[in-house]
């Protein structure tokens, strides 16, 4: 059976605009693949090559004019990067599937063009690799999407090629449909919280911020993973498809009032049992103090009403794990030093807060660092996902900054407690004071001692005045 | 209204058989269905340490409570200990007051606005208890991480009590889909119809039970496992929503400890059949916050002892739950794991005493807990055998303790035809470690074998000497030594295979052969020829009147599988007249020999 790929009609106009400015143009294709049905939800144009990021990447082509633009000398690492980058502002169940291409050259006959098109495809695939807690590449499938428009004839052809395979590749021919109605999707809203306490483990590095976080993530993911969790306030069957669930509802509250908006909302709790696989010894650990992870990640994720609640359920912990990842990756690409210095007694890490931006009738989500506005949300949106958007249009109220005062109460707690407990901070300022009544001694003592050549020079001054 | 009053029979037994010189004990009951049953009591015995009674309290399932007091005396006077006992009972707005006088005669008294009325009671016999009332039992694991304080230690188990006790958790009956939710959410329990109680979830949960097999099941103790799961999402629809993004604070201080272990809850409370579901909540949150205190004590106990500094000292706390055939409840105790037995006597002498019972056999041992790990083995079939009515002339006297039937072609052995003694050693070595008394000295013993088995080699094996000769000096110097003091063993697999080993070598010499030759260890046992016949004898009944004799005996050349009716309706576990025994055959008689100990 030929794989069927369902696209938002918007997205033929895309792909139609660039081809008729007959131009090469590359880009992501974005969309979620259920057992029931494969839908594509945007499709998002690699930003050009910079000039700069050109020459760091080294080994890579050398700068070109703008006009000569071509695949070949297209740099796979830029375009991983860009999927790497798109994966972070995926909820979950959304992949990164496959790539789109228009160009005049036809990129499934020409052998040249298209062994590019298959190096670019595995250089995405190890990017996203590269960080299993991303959930970068989609684990229900390896085979990856080619589109490809012609700029010259304006025709569409789709192929799939599986990545990732030792032996050569086969290639699958792939329908890809366009759909006049827009696609209805079910929501499914949580909030996961998290509020846990770790030891910092004594290590001769110092303390890596990265490393914690590592930590968090590993025991987020293992908590998650093993976690239950009910739809609505109930268990439900597995199988089940989310529709259903929608129907029954309907039915048992109020069957006359048929209305038509499926797509509100499902809230989702998750449930954590305790493993009892946990080995029987006590740790006894020397360490150097704790730390408190706290907070929530919200998680709205978006799936295709037939698919199924373990589909959904999947997809919600791949959310939440995801988001916890990308965070973690920008704020610690964004810290200056990685190490702790002992002299910190209290560290604060904020990680960037979610917000949510509108993609068709579903959103995706990107990240605000602290005392970040909205533009910024904007920006990135439309370079990485070449997405229009207004700045009313981001919705920024799903998770709130931390709150400082908090830390800051605990920051004060801390740093006295501290002072009683370390003497020689103590010292340190005895020290100090003792230097500077050193001084003063010693100035005036000079003073007093040139006391008269002193009040000689003033005179002379005072006098030739 | 007072609550009307229900007394086990297994309380009215004890009581009548106490001797004590304490002149007060405390009263332990539940109530249920406007009822007020009291299932145990404590003496009152350490006047210097305040609150005995409610560190005991922790030791016993949840739902029951501290009811009354009971007096040793013929007057109803108040002293101040019984005060101040008084005034900690929380379970009924009336407390009970018994009075037990010289002869044993018992009188109830609820203690209504100040003056003591007397009341009437029932006397709840062990069957219906056991019918009527259930256990619950919930395992589960949290995670601990804190500073190796003693402050430390307090403070993250008060935060775990705490959040068990908000509501954020819920409770999963095993083997079911029925979650039971706290105030939290909207719900009380999904999975089963909000109406339902605990009795019907159990019978549903095994329906294919025939009645048949429930009547062999008369005194079975019905266990309700269940587990934990604790609400990691926010409630959407809350006011109180707070969406504050993750943050991390890492706080350093040093030098300092911290330890990391996972907290084993296994705890128990005891509920009747007619529970409605939803009110098992509050029971379970009861029960988990019970455990914790025990571990908490177990802990802090620990890190309060010197020497933990290296790391080494912490040990592991262990539940274990008792349940002794005198007191008619579940005693839950929690231990350091890999402390011994002996070192911990002075408790155990202490928990005797302040129950009112014998000293002189275990009860609290770590062998004698009442689930058993991974047993696949029948335990004491005996007790689905329809009690005999009783007669006057007849004197009946029966196994104490647990045992587990061990029987032919158990544990992938085809020992058909010649492990009956064997098989009836092993009931009798489980009878010994369910006891709890005994540690091993399983070392030394096959060391002794094995000299033994050098000193013999000579002898074993010589052309010289008939089979028959070498096989008596083998049973007579080698296996005694082997087994000399076996009972006082704690018997375990890997003991069981050494000490085969070493009998095995010197039955392979009494016959000639040797490893090299591939001769089977079953082959070599026909062929040097086993015991006759092996029974275990469970109990003896004699009639004085008649002067015959019964015994119950225990069959080890069963062969099928482990089902209770089989074993009970075909004979292998029953009483069998004096013809039973085979009149030709040479019959060793053993008595498992034991010393008083706690």
């Amino acid at each position: 059976m030929v794989r069927i790929v369902n696209s938002p009609e918007y997205c033929l106009q895309y792909l139609e605009q660039y081809a008729t400015q007959e131009i090469f143009v590359i880009g992501l294709i974005l969309g979620q693949s259920t057992s029931a049905r494969e839908n594509v939800i945007h499709l998002a144009r690699t930003p050009e090559e910079k000039c700069s990021e050109n020459t760091s990447e080294a080994s890579y082509t050398l700068e070109k004019p703008e006009s000569s633009k071509t695949l070949l000398n297209l740099s796979e690492a830029w375009v991983a990067d860009h999927a790497r980058h798109v994966t972070r502002m995926l909820p979950g169940g959304m992949f990164v599937q496959g790539i789109f291409i228009t160009s005049d050259e036809d990129v499934f006959e020409d052998p040249n063009c298209f062994s590019k098109v298959k190096s670019i495809i595995n250089h995405i695939y190890k990017a996203l690799n590269s960080n299993p807690y991303m959930y970068g590449n989609c684990p229900y499938s390896n085979e990856r999407l080619i589109l490809h428009m012609s700029t010259s004839t304006k025709v569409l052809t789709c192929k799939s090629i599986e990545v990732g395979a030792t032996k050569g590749t086969v290639i699958k021919p792939v329908e890809w449909k366009f759909l006049p109605k827009a696609q209805q999707w079910q929501r499914l809203d949580c909030y996961y919280e998290f509020d846990d306490i770790y030891p910092v483990i004594v290590k001769k590095s110092g303390i890596s911020v990265k490393h914690q976080f590592q930590q968090i993530l590993e025991s987020a993911h293992k908590t998650i993973e093993s976690s239950v969790m009910f739809i609505d306030g109930e268990l439900k069957d597995g199988s089940e498809p989310l529709e259903q669930l929608i129907k029954k509802k309907k039915t048992k509250n109020n069957p006359k009032t048929v209305q038509n908006d499926t797509l509100k909302s499902m809230h989702v709790s998750l449930f954590v049992p305790f493993e009892n696989s946990l080995p029987e010894t006590v740790e006894y650990l020397e360490c150097d103090g704790s730390i408190h992870f706290s907070g929530v990640v919200s998680s709205s994720v978006f799936m295709y009403p037939k698919a199924t609640v373990s589909e959904a359920i999947a997809a919600v912990k791949q959310d939440i794990i995801r988001s916890l990842a990308s965070r973690f990756t920008m704020h610690c690409d964004a810290l200056i030093d990685d190490n702790l210095l002992p002299e910190e007694k209290v560290c604060f890490n904020e990680p960037p807060r979610r917000v949510l931006v509108p993609v068709g009738p579903l959103y995706l989500c990107d990240y605000l660092f602290p005392g970040e506005a909205p533009a910024e949300a904007l920006l990135s949106s439309r370079e990485l996902l070449d997405l229009q958007i207004t700045e009313a249009d981001v919705v920024c109220d799903v998770e709130t900054p931390a709150d400082t005062s908090e830390f800051d109460a605990l920051d004060r707690d801390a740093s006295s407690e501290e002072l009683l407990a370390t003497p020689q901070e103590a010292s340190q300022f005895m020290y100090i004071t003792g230097i500077c009544f050193a001084m003063f001694v010693l100035i005036v003592s000079i003073i007093v001692h040139y006391y008269d050549s002193i009040v000689e020079v003033f005179s002379k001054i005072l006098s030739k005045s | 209204m007072s609550p009307r009053l229900k007394i086990t029979s297994y309380v009215i037994e004890r009581l009548s058989a106490l001797e004590t010189n304490e002149c007060t004990g405390c009263l332990y009951g539940l109530m249920y269905d406007g009822t007020l049953l009291v299932v145990g009591f404590s003496l009152e015995l350490f006047e210097n340490e305040k609150n005995t009674y409610s560190q005991l309290l922790l030791n016993l399932p949840a739902e029951v409570e501290l009811c009354g007091v009971v007096k040793f005396g013929e007057s109803l006077t108040t002293g101040t200990t019984m005060k101040e006992i008084l005034q900690d009972v929380d379970i009924t707005d009336n407390p009970l007051v018994m009075i037990v006088n010289e002869q044993k005669d018992m009188k109830a008294h609820f203690l209504v606005h100040d003056k003591f009325e007397e009341t009437k009671y029932d006397i709840l016999s062990s069957e219906e208890l056991w019918k009527q009332f259930l256990h619950v039992r919930l395992c589960t694991v949290l995670p601990l991480t804190c500073e190796a304080t003693i402050n430390g230690v307090k403070n993250v188990m008060q935060n775990k009590r705490k959040k068990i006790a908000s509501g954020q958790v819920s409770f999963h009956i095993d083997g079911t889909s029925v979650y039971l939710f706290g105030e939290v959410s909207d719900v009380g329990l999904t999975g089963t119809s909000p109406d339902a109680n605990v009795g019907e979830l159990i019978d549903s949960m095994n329906p294919e039970q025939p009645n048949k097999k429930k009547k062999h099941n008369t005194n079975n103790i019905e266990i309700v496992p269940v587990n934990l799961v604790l609400k990691a999402t926010k409630d959407m629809l809350s006011e109180k929503l707070l969406k504050t993004a993750v943050k991390m604070m890492t706080t350093q201080r040093k030098p300092s400890f911290c330890i990391s272990m996972p907290l084993r809850i296994d705890t128990l409370a005891i509920i009747h059949r007619n529970t409605k579901l939803l009110d098992v909540y509050t029971v379970l949150v009861e029960a988990a916050c019970r455990s914790l205190r025990l571990l908490e004590s177990v802990l802090i106990e620990q890190i309060g002892q010197e020497g933990i500094g290296d790391g080494a000292g912490l040990r592991f706390p262990e539940a274990f739950h008792y349940l002794p055939p005198e007191i008619g409840h579940f005693i839950t105790r929690v231990v350091p794991k890999g402390i011994p037995d002996e070192s911990m006597e002075k408790e155990r002498h202490n928990l005797h005493e302040q129950l009112g019972l014998s000293e002189k056999r275990p009860l609290f041992r770590r062998g004698n807990a009442y689930f058993a790990k991974s047993n696949t083995h029948l335990i004491n079939p005996h007790e689905a055998i329809p009690p005999l009515p009783s007669k006057p002339d007849v004197t009946l006297a029966l196994v104490r303790g647990r045992y587990n039937y061990h029987h032919y072609m158990q544990d992938n052995l085809n020992d058909d035809g010649w492990g009956c003694a064997y098989r009836s050693m092993q009931t009798i070595f489980s009878w010994f470690s369910r006891d709890g008394r005994y540690t091993a000295d399983i070392e030394r013993r096959v060391n002794l074998g094995n000299s033994v088995n050098g000193a013999l080699g000579k002898l074993l094996g010589a052309k010289n000497l008939s089979q028959k000769a070498q096989l008596a000096v083998h049973n007579a110097v080698l296996v005694p030594t082997l087994t000399y003091g076996s009972e006082s063993w704690v018997w375990k697999k890997e003991h069981e295979s050494r000490v085969n080993a070493v009998e095995m070598q010197a039955l392979r010499k009494i016959c000639g052969v040797t490893l090299a030759d591939r001769v089977r260890n079953t082959e070599v046992r026909k062929r040097v020829g086993g015991g006759v016949l092996a029974h275990t004898i469970l109990g003896v009944e004699y009639n004085s009147v008649t002067n015959e004799t019964r015994y119950l005996i225990l069959d080890p050349h069963y062969t099928g599988t482990e089902d209770l009716t089989v074993v009970i309706n075909k004979g292998w576990c029953g009483w069998k007249s004096s013809d039973f025994w085979n009149k030709t055959a040479h019959y060793n008689l053993c008595l498992p020999q034991t010393k008083p100990m706690v």
